[in-house]
């Protein structure tokens, strides 16, 4: 009983002496690794994402000039394409609405919703000269953007054709794409280093930033753009017109979008949260890993069968609303879910291991 | 028999303590066992991103939670020219299409006029008053001026705002540039009188409003003292103002002047001026009697669930933490900030009365840094034009809790009742009338120590 007690006690401080050994060098790593993730967030994240915001921008440009150009139902399809194109960027970038395109309004500045259907008409009517300076100097952003778009190049009830599309819509439309591309351009100035420059408050954060004195701070800036968007796909986008049983109000209708808007602005957060857009980074997704691999599991799989659950709609959202109740449910279910993890566990861990 | 008796003199002995706490006047327990980060109380948030404005206190019900997520979805939706199925009602005319277009992030905004994000309005009025003692509306302009309209419509008038520059040198000979905005109202649709009066108002923050709302009356009238009876340059005196709901003159706390009673006013009166969206407070258009009134008998446009939910919303909005209360710096300011009297009208510490609907609002201790009173600030942020008691030169003293993460919350923080301020030195510079003494006394400190006071208020 002895030997066995002298035995269990050498073993527990065997144990004990490489679990420190591990210790010390998991704690190096996780410095490391947070540095990384603040790194990447900037270089694999959000730079690359409104660049290609950018770049997609423009092509959506060049494509309505064509269609301004020789109006043909082949050149409104690829129009409608590079709008489409374009929303997976937009909505995938609002997995992180912090920073200037919060600051600078850039996202109530592009994507309001409703659009004004009377004053949209009244404008297309009018005489108002309709140069992008016109359109940058309209009182109402429900009359800019990418849903006044959606709504002349799809029409109120999807009806709109190469024929039927008339020259002040052209004209309106051209003006509203250089707009968007203008506003994806500046919003890109802004992260970029010799511009707006604003990844360096992120890279700066713990080592002099004034906006985010502690590393702690912009990966609960993070955490809070995951919440965000979460709350606005789960208890707004979706939540509102399921409610009221109302497909008039659902957003992205004349393109039939809504359900791959939202699942985007999913993948997005998922993105900001794994510390990648296009390609691979480290992310908080690694942090968590390192501390507690089950979280970062559990988070996962909340991310996945959230975005997943989204195949489960098989019909345009404000159909759904009415046939497919119970998908939508769910979908709302699981990304409710995710965002009780993100608040009840996440954040304590980020709270309790990034503390500097 | 003797042992019951030794257990009443025991038990007479252990309750006498409590007895003499009974006896104790009501007031304030010491600081000393507070957390002094819960600037809210019970209703504080840990948060010090630029989310840091819009959550909900601690403690809903179920119920409660759901009525707070309307209200939160009413404050960003976007108001579109009826007819509409969703959000109708915008304009004709309005100085903005939603709630969170001026207060960004549920906290401010920029003091800019006529842009889509501009979050400073024009109070219009002519010398008078009202047969309720408020303002004396201008004939077709009302009381507040719309500077945007829906399309085709034409606003009252176009706001023009110009700063004139002007340099202020501290003894030690830091120098700071102070701006003092001008005002054009241009293109009126039709003349303006020649006497007509304005004040330029920027949208304040939205949280720990409800904390504000209840703050007993009498706590706040101990506060003023309109004759400066204890001699210390500060009075300090409550507007009463004529609430349209509860149809009486009441104490009035919100708005820049303390020119609205309660926060359901104060909510549908920014949806009938703000956006031109009517309710059952305010039902008929800003527009009325003039020449830009729709055909449209659609009033009240705004959802009578919608309107209690959004009050319901900012009333249960928490107020965000105190930082760095340790750091030796900011707790120095925190003295000199008592010291200069700056305390005496941002007050620190105020006890909440009792809600019995709302736990987290209820009997608090909050650190809001007002008295909710009028203060004569002096003829540089006099605008000239009286609002209820509040006269030209008097403003209700802003709360300062959150002020610190306006840079988070609003990108450049802008500062005063017309965000003519950038910095928080150069807000304190504008202060006069009752303030010029603390004023006079923030000019003659040394360097590091108006540096300790702003680091204290940037913990805020």
């Amino acid at each position: 009983m002895k030997r066995f007690s002298i035995l269990f006690f050498s073993i527990a401080i065997i144990l004990n002496l490489s679990c420190k050994k591990n210790d010390d060098s998991s704690s190096t790593d996780f410095e490391a690794l947070k540095d990384r993730a603040l790194i990447d967030f900037v270089n694999v994240v959000a730079l690359p994402g409104y660049g290609e915001l950018k770049t997609k921008a423009a092509t959506l440009n060049s494509k309505v000039v064509a269609l301004d150009a020789n109006t043909t139902e082949a050149n409104l399809l690829a129009a409608r394409e590079a709008w489409k194109d374009l929303r997976i960027t937009w909505e995938r970038c609002e997995g992180f609405l912090f920073g200037p395109v919060e600051d600078d309004e850039y996202d109530p500045e592009t994507d309001t919703w409703p659009v004004s259907f009377n004053d949209l008409d009244s404008l297309i009517n009018s005489s108002n000269p309709l140069g992008v300076s016109d359109i940058e100097a309209l009182s109402q952003r429900s009359l800019k953007g990418y849903h006044p778009m959606e709504y002349i190049l799809w029409g109120k009830n999807g009806a709109q054709t190469a024929a039927t599309i008339n020259e002040r819509q052209k004209q309106y439309l051209t003006s509203l794409s250089l707009h968007l591309k203008s506003q994806a351009e500046k919003l890109f100035d802004s992260w970029a280093p010799g511009a707006g420059n604003y990844a360096q408050h992120i890279l700066n954060a713990g080592k002099g930033s004034t906006l985010y004195p502690k590393k702690q701070d912009a990966f609960i800036s993070i955490l809070e753009g995951l919440l965000a968007i979460c709350e606005e796909v789960g208890e707004g986008k979706m939540l509102e017109p399921f409610d009221a049983h109302d497909p008039a109000i659902v957003e992205s209708p004349f393109s039939g979008n809504s359900v791959t808007d939202f699942r985007n602005n999913i993948i997005g957060a998922f993105n900001a949260y794994e510390g990648k857009f296009n390609t691979d980074g480290v992310g908080i997704s690694e942090l968590v890993r390192a501390r507690n691999i089950s979280l970062d599991n559990e988070l996962k799989q909340n991310f996945n069968a959230a975005i997943n659950s989204f195949n489960n709609i098989t019909v345009p959202y404000e159909k759904a609303i009415i046939e497919q109740r119970i998908q939508c449910r769910q979908t709302m279910d699981a990304i409710n879910e995710l965002s009780f993890t993100l608040e009840s566990k996440l954040r304590p861990f980020i709270v309790q291991n990034i503390i500097d | 028999m003797m042992r019951v008796k030794k257990m009443y003199w025991i038990a007479a002995i252990l309750l006498a303590p409590a007895l003499f706490m009974m006896c104790r006047k009501p007031g304030l327990f010491q600081d000393s066992g507070f957390d002094p980060r819960l600037s809210g109380g019970e209703a504080t948030v840990f948060d010090e991103t630029s989310k840091a404005f819009g959550h909900q206190v601690t403690g809903l019900n179920e119920r409660d939670e759901q009525v707070h997520e309307l209200g939160d979805g009413a404050i960003g939706a976007t108001f579109v020219r009826a007819p509409s199925t969703l959000n109708p009602g915008l304009g004709p005319i309005f100085s903005n299409v939603s709630c969170i277009s001026c207060h960004h992030n549920d906290g401010k905004g920029s003091p800019t006029a006529g842009l889509v994000n501009s979050s400073l309005l024009i109070r219009l009025s002519l010398p008078g008053s009202d047969n309720f003692g408020g303002p004396r509306a201008v004939e077709g302009f009302g009381t507040q001026l719309q500077d945007l309209a829906v399309f085709g419509v034409q606003p009252e008038a176009k706001i023009e705002i110009s700063y004139t520059e002007q340099a202020f040198s501290f003894p030690d000979g830091e120098m700071v540039n102070l701006r003092k905005p001008s005002y054009n109202l241009l293109n009126p649709y039709k003349p303006l009188p020649g006497n007509f009066q304005t004040s330029p108002r920027m949208a304040p923050p939205f949280f720990g409003l409800g904390l504000l709302q209840n703050i007993p009356e009498a706590t706040l009238l101990s506060f003023a003292d309109e004759n400066d009876l204890d001699g210390d340059g500060i009075s300090g005196r409550p507007n009463y103002v004529y609430d349209p709901v509860q149809r009486k003159m009441m104490l009035g706390r919100f708005g820049l002047k303390a020119n609205v009673a309660t926060l359901l006013t104060q909510v549908a009166g920014a949806y009938g001026q703000d956006m031109g969206v009517t309710n059952y407070v305010f039902p008929q258009e800003s527009s009325l009697a003039q020449t830009q009134l729709d055909a449209l008998h659609d009033d009240p446009e705004l959802p009578d669930s919608i309107l209690n939910a959004a009050v319901f919303y900012i009333k249960t909005l928490a107020v965000p933490a105190r930082r760095n209360v340790l750091d030796p710096v900011a707790t120095q300011g925190e003295k000199i900030f008592t010291q200069i009297q700056c305390a005496v009208c941002h007050k620190p510490t105020i006890q909440t009365g009792i809600d019995l609907t709302l736990k987290t609002i209820s009997n608090q201790r909050i650190h809001p840094y007002t008295d909710l009173l009028l203060h004569d600030m002096g003829e540089g942020l006099a605008d000239g034009r009286p609002d209820f008691q509040a006269n030209e030169r008097e403003w209700k003293t802003p709360a300062l809790w959150g002020i610190g993460l306006f840079e988070k919350t609003n990108g450049i923080p802008f500062y005063l009742h017309d965000g003519r301020a950038r910095t928080l030195e150069e807000a304190i510079l504008w202060h006069g009338g009752e303030a010029e003494n603390a004023k006079q006394a923030f000019i003659q400190l040394p360097s590091s120590e108006r540096k300790a006071l702003i680091k204290f208020l940037k913990s805020l």
